[in-house]
């Protein structure tokens, strides 16, 4: 009698741990009272350490003009952000009124936005560049709003450069590699061009080089990876990691990683974005440094652009009028540019660029926003995609082959 | 192995009459056990966009796209590896702490504690710091490395998937201890003196004294050791996240990671599911095998 029980017990028991271990199911609680259509949930990544403040700010400002809507923020970094959004899209009444983020597609084609007429004014809509709206509509509809732009611009120290005598900065990817082996060589510790792979960021860099071979994310309503130019601009940035003139282990370097090493005079040469202007500023304001055009294949200037996007989940459809009001103030050019001057980064409306014309970011960067190309965002498999490149191209500086990593990127985005 | 009552059938009136009292159990199992394990099997079979809206059933779709991915084999290979060495290696380790914190010193129950502190720090914290020392421009390892003019500019020990696996490894059996010597020393309390004595008065060697009499009586916890020890260490994600977690491709990952990975980087939640069911699977196979080989506490006649 003793046995058999005890065993079922002693198993029941293994069980229990076992599935307790095992299973990682989650259960999201609910939030609050969702039903008042003047209460706005709004969601947002941290861009800078100042980025919660900043958007407190605004929030004041806005409630004291608007006493009857109330404002709720929840600020969180990139890193965790696409899980809380996806845990919170789980039930109506947890999903925020207002997102801010990259990537719109999926939610657009699933039906959940408020298209962006519903939402912002006309004179709104109609300030946001053309080029920027387009980016941010499907089939013919602007689903989501720009909120700013980065683009990519060639970073370089000017004292290594004197050092390592070259006089001017590459405009191929020939020139480049022969700068790079030139800062290399001073030794040091120092590394020619930091190439960043890791998982953190590696779609971008690795756009850079492929836009830069004339390639492209995407043709007509297909993502498409596995291109000849594609493959060439992936080929090329195996190569020089091959040449061994970028720092260590770039399939395993973050992007933040090369930033803070070349603001420590570490690298002689990174792509960099609108921020780390001001992060040189904070942290290492004595760095001799300049900015110029992007190397490519043939020296034909193009970079990467970035837009991020605020949209607004349509829900039970009550809250659009509180909304509009919202992102009305929002867009206006006095709080719009301080926002967007606040944390470094490019604006997107006629009247924002015009406010911003003397600001360091927009004058060193403005050059670029005409040769920038952006990823395919409009395309709901280009998250998949982004995805995979992050996983996978950095393998490319392990050995593997870029034309097989890049179908098998081609296939995760199918 | 007579029943109490001596009737047939007399089993399922048994526990018909137990119920009242094992009920609130069994529906609490039923609860925290059987519904998220039922849930997770039903998720795996359902077709769900990258933000988790079931877009209908999906049949077996997201387990053939599992078993699509080239690397599955190897991953699954890194995983056996890595319980493998870390079990193993935890309990020789373990074992021998035990022993030596078994003996009577002065300041042993300082020792013992400090034996407790990896334990106590959280996983994530400890392995942040392992991370932060062997980073290659500002770690405290490689600078040293270089100051001493071993290397010329820090290694990147956590940059390339062999290396980073190897000091995930260690990481693990330096968080893993501390349980596995207490089980252990509990299991050695155990043990009567007068075994000993015994032994000793048969002219038994220390070595053949551990191995003729401490290890037959500390079976019972070192089985219980190294299942839980099973459990956690393959279902650990923070150790590696931390320390492998920015290697591109899949060369440094284990089931547990293959599935983040599918959840984060491939916003495949569906084939995250599907994972969750293999590796659920997995681990109640391993368990079994174990049980099977070597029986647990009190299984066996004494």
């Amino acid at each position: 009698m003793k046995r058999p029980l005890r065993g079922a017990f002693s198993s029941i028991a293994l069980l229990t741990g076992l599935a307790l271990a095992v299973s990682s199911c989650g259960f999201g609680g609910n939030n609050a009272d969702d039903s008042d259509p003047n209460t706005l949930s709004f969601l947002a990544p941290s861009y800078s350490d100042n980025t919660k403040s900043e958007w407190d700010t605004i929030i004041a400002d806005f409630q004291r003009q608007n006493p009857d809507i109330e404002v709720k923020l929840q600020v969180e970094s990139w890193n965790s952000i696409n899980d809380v959004v996806r845990t919170k899209l789980q039930s109506p009444s947890t999903t925020p009124d207002i997102l801010n983020i990259d990537a719109y597609s999926t939610f657009a084609t699933d039906g959940q936005l408020y298209p962006a007429s519903e939402v912002v004014s006309p004179g709104v809509l109609a300030d946001i560049q053309p080029g920027f709206a387009q980016n941010a509509s499907i089939g013919g509809t602007q689903w989501a709003l720009p909120l700013f732009a980065s683009t990519r611009t060639l970073f370089y120290n000017s004292d290594l450069f004197a050092r390592a005598g070259i006089a001017a900065p590459p405009k191929t990817w020939p020139e480049l590699t022969d700068a790079a082996t030139k800062i290399q060589a001073l030794g040091g510790g120092v590394s020619g061009y930091g190439l960043p792979l890791g998982s953190e960021e590696a779609q971008g860099e690795t756009s850079i080089w492929t836009f830069g071979a004339g390639g492209n994310w995407s043709e007509g309503d297909k993502v498409t990876v596995d291109t000849p130019a594609n493959t060439e601009g992936v080929a090329a940035m195996k190569s020089i990691a091959d040449a061994g003139v970028t720092q260590p282990n770039p399939g395993a370097t973050d992007r933040k990683d090369v930033i803070n090493a070349f603001i420590q005079g570490k690298i002689g040469m990174i792509e960099g974005l609108p921020p780390v202007i001001g992060m040189i500023a904070q942290k290492n304001p004595n760095l001799k440094y300049a900015t110029a055009p992007s190397p490519t294949e043939t020296g034909d200037p193009v970079t990467l652009g970035v837009a991020d996007h605020l949209m607004a989940f349509k829900k039970d459809g009550k809250k659009s009028e509180a909304i509009k009001k919202f992102l009305d103030y929002f867009y206006s050019a006095p709080v719009y540019s301080t926002f967007v001057a606040a944390e470094h980064f490019i604006p997107i409306t006629a009247s924002g660029t015009q406010a911003m014309a003397e600001d360091p970011v927009v004058k060193a960067f403005s050059a670029t926003l005409p040769v920038a190309k952006f990823y395919p965002s409009n395309n709901p498999q280009w998250g998949a995609a982004q995805g995979a490149i992050r996983q996978q191209m950095g393998t490319v500086t392990q050995g593997a082959d870029p034309a097989a990593v890049l179908g098998r990127i081609q296939q995760a985005a199918n | 192995m007579t029943s109490a009552t001596g009737r047939s059938g007399s089993r399922s009136t048994a526990a018909l009459r137990a119920l009242p009292w094992i009920g609130p159990v069994l529906v609490l199992i039923a609860g925290v056990v059987a519904f998220p394990a039922g849930y997770m099997l039903w998720t795996s079979t359902r077709a769900l966009s990258a933000y988790g809206q079931d877009r209908g059933s999906a049949g077996l779709e997201n387990f053939r796209t599992l078993f699509a991915i080239d690397e599955l084999g190897s991953v699954l290979l890194h995983t056996v590896l890595w319980v493998v060495a870390v079990v193993v290696i935890t309990l020789v380790l373990s074992a021998g702490l035990a022993q030596f914190l078994h003996k009577d010193f002065p300041g042993r129950t300082a020792v013992r504690l400090a034996i407790l502190v990896p334990w106590a720090a959280s996983v994530v914290m400890t392995t942040s710091v392992f991370a932060y020392m062997l980073d290659p421009d500002v770690g405290l390892v490689n600078r040293f490395l270089v100051d001493i003019g071993v290397l010329d500019r820090g290694f990147g020990f956590t940059k390339e998937a062999g290396p980073a696996f190897l000091v995930a490894i260690g990481v693990a059996v330096f968080v893993s201890v501390p349980f596995t010597t207490y089980t252990m020393l509990a299991g050695l309390q155990a043990i009567p003196s007068e075994i000993y004595e015994a032994g000793r008065v048969d002219g038994a060697g220390a070595w053949q004294r551990y191995r003729h009499l401490t290890l037959p009586q500390l079976r019972p916890a070192i089985a219980v050791a190294t299942v839980i020890n099973i459990i956690n260490v393959f279902n650990s994600l923070p150790i590696l996240q931390v320390l492998t977690g920015s290697i591109a491709g899949f060369s440094a990952d284990t089931t547990t990671t293959l599935t983040f990975k599918l959840i984060r980087q491939n916003q495949q939640v569906a084939t995250a599911a599907a994972m969750s069911v293999l590796n659920f699977a997995l681990i109640a196979i391993i368990i079994a095998v174990y049980v099977k080989l070597i029986r647990p506490a009190g299984e066996e006649a004494r």
